[in-house]
């Protein structure tokens, strides 16, 4: 809207009207701005020209200092000193004014409620995102026996080929064959025997139903205290009551690897 | 209760074709009937009213304490895997150095300069290391695997036959004969039939022996009736139930006297047990 055609917000006089023409733009942002607050539509262009006029209002007043204040607003007809600086300062004051408002063409767009909303769906969105991250990437601990260390793969490390002579490779393939054989009747005779001890321990359970139902409860209940059951094993020679194992320093350099569980 | 136990048990070697002699059974059990058969009868059916007697027995075995020994054609296969896996394998550490000291040797004998390459890099060569080590490794003296109880034959001793699973057997009078078989009491009401076996262990060894029970449940069964003399209303027979355990610690030998117990092996079980009863023993 142009400053020409249009009343000004305060007492329409001839001689401000002019004074509005040499602010032109300024006035014409708060126009703009004052239309829109009656419910025209926002031009980011708009704006983004009433900010500037803003601005230079800010900057205009700023030159030429302040004086007066609201005194300076208010329009007189007959002022004594110089018309322009007059209307300067009282309309960059004006502008100055309207600016320390927050003069903007709409009421305040409260945050809707679809926001928060999204932004929580955004957030679930990323996280399932590093979930899927982390499962892919958890590390597995390194076994060191499966790892050939490069030192043994180098050339100078390797054994000459053995010549093996036909007869000793095939005695070496005869005794493999007997040995498989043997294996194969050594885990036959474990499975005869757990199972027929497995039978014997059934057959006694049902005798002991036939006995008395309670007692039987009692039998096939679970033994909590047997597990876990620790046993060391059989070594090559009994052990020497009384030995003291020979006393020594050593440097454990064994490393430790801890596996990260990432949690929820 | 021990009294008809032992009847009971005269009843078991009766019917495992052993030679009986009823009057000895009869006056034995005319002896003590009344002191012995009315708590029988008053304790009647004890098992809601099933004709048998119930024994829990206890299966105490000493787990093998060294490795068994090869047989040929394990020590063969042995040697033959050792063989593939040196020819498979890369040089050690070890024997690169002994390598490099042989070549040094070798260009010592050969050549004659040996200033430059004889610096005071091994004083020790691999040869005095593994002197050493020979040396040290003789100084340890193990124990031997055949130990004294097994040139003696000490049925008592616990360090007999340290490869093998060890039970214990207690011989249990009964009459003019005694009998081998597993220790055993009898099922009171109100406990388990675990609980039997551990009271079993308890008044056998009177506390000085511990041992791991595997399981609630028995690991087998032996069922026999009784003479004819003994059979009440109530009972015909008795079953007995074992129930296994490791030994963990302890020994008999202060508790028992010296020929009443044996720590046997498996294939000495047959020396000692009657066939029958033998035969359910399937689990051991």
């Amino acid at each position: 809207m142009t400053p020409q055609g249009h009343p000004a917000p305060g007492p329409p006089d001839s001689q401000t009207i002019l004074r509005w023409k040499e602010v032109r733009t300024g006035v014409r942002a708060t126009r703009v701005l004052n239309s829109g607050g009656s419910g025209g539509a926002w031009d980011a262009g708009a704006e983004a020209e009433a900010m500037a006029a803003l601005g230079a209002a800010a900057r205009a007043l700023a030159l030429q200092g302040r004086s007066g204040g609201l005194r300076a607003c208010l329009p007189r007809p007959c002022w004594p000193h110089a018309p322009g600086r007059e209307s300067h300062l009282w309309a960059t004051a004006l502008l100055s004014l309207r600016a320390a408002l927050p003069v903007r063409g709409e009421p305040l767009r409260k945050k809707k409620k679809v926001d928060p909303r999204k932004e929580q769906a955004a957030k679930d969105r990323l996280k399932k995102k590093i979930k899927k991250l982390e499962k892919v990437s958890q590390e597995l601990i390194p076994i060191e026996d499966f790892i050939t260390p490069v030192k043994y793969l180098q050339e100078e490390r390797q054994r000459p080929e053995p010549e093996v002579p036909f007869e000793v490779s095939e005695r070496r393939t005869l005794l493999m064959k007997k040995w498989t054989l043997y294996k194969q009747q050594e885990a036959e005779a474990e499975q005869k025997k757990i199972r027929s001890m497995l039978e014997a321990q059934q057959e006694a359970l049902r005798e002991l139903r036939q006995e008395s139902e309670l007692l039987y409860q009692a039998a096939i209940r679970r033994d909590d205290s047997l597990f876990p059951f620790e046993k060391e094993g059989p070594t090559y020679t009994p052990a020497t009551p009384g030995y003291q194992a020979p006393e020594g320093k050593y440097n454990d350099v064994t490393k430790v690897y801890v596996q990260v569980v990432h949690k929820r | 209760m021990a009294a008809p136990m032992r009847k009971m048990l005269h009843g078991t070697a009766r019917s495992l074709e052993c030679p009986w002699r009823l009057r000895t059974l009869c006056a034995a059990a005319t002896a003590a009937p009344a002191a012995a058969a009315t708590p029988g009868k008053s304790a009647a059916s004890p098992n809601g009213g099933s004709p048998w007697r119930l024994l829990g027995a206890l299966c105490l075995q000493r787990p093998p304490v060294i490795s068994q020994p090869l047989s040929p054609l394990q020590v063969e296969m042995a040697e033959l895997l050792e063989q593939i896996e040196v020819e498979k394998s890369r040089y050690s550490d070890h024997e690169i150095r002994a390598l490099e000291e042989a070549q040094r040797l070798e260009r010592k004998k050969a050549d004659i300069y040996d200033s430059d390459d004889d610096d005071e890099k091994d004083i020790l060569l691999v040869q005095d290391l593994e002197d050493t080590w020979e040396q040290k490794f003789l100084q340890f003296k193990p124990e031997p695997r055949v130990t004294e109880a097994d040139k003696k034959n000490d049925q008592t001793s616990l360090h007999r036959k340290l490869d093998q699973n060890l039970v214990l057997l207690v011989k249990e009078k009964l009459g003019d004969q005694e009998t081998w078989m597993l220790p055993y009491a009898e099922w009171q009401v109100g406990e388990t039939l675990r609980g039997t076996a551990e009271r079993a262990l308890a008044t056998l060894s009177q506390n000085s022996v511990e041992a791991k029970f595997l399981g609630n449940a028995p690991c087998g069964y032996y069922k026999f009736k009784f003479p004819q003399a003994f059979r009440t209303e109530n009972s015909i027979g008795a079953k007995v139930f074992f129930f296994k355990a490791l030994l963990q610690s302890g020994n008999l030998s202060q508790a028992r006297k010296k020929n009443d117990h044996a720590w046997v092996s498996k294939e000495e079980l047959g020396d000692y047990l009657k066939p029958k009863y033998l035969a359910q023993q399937a689990f051991i």
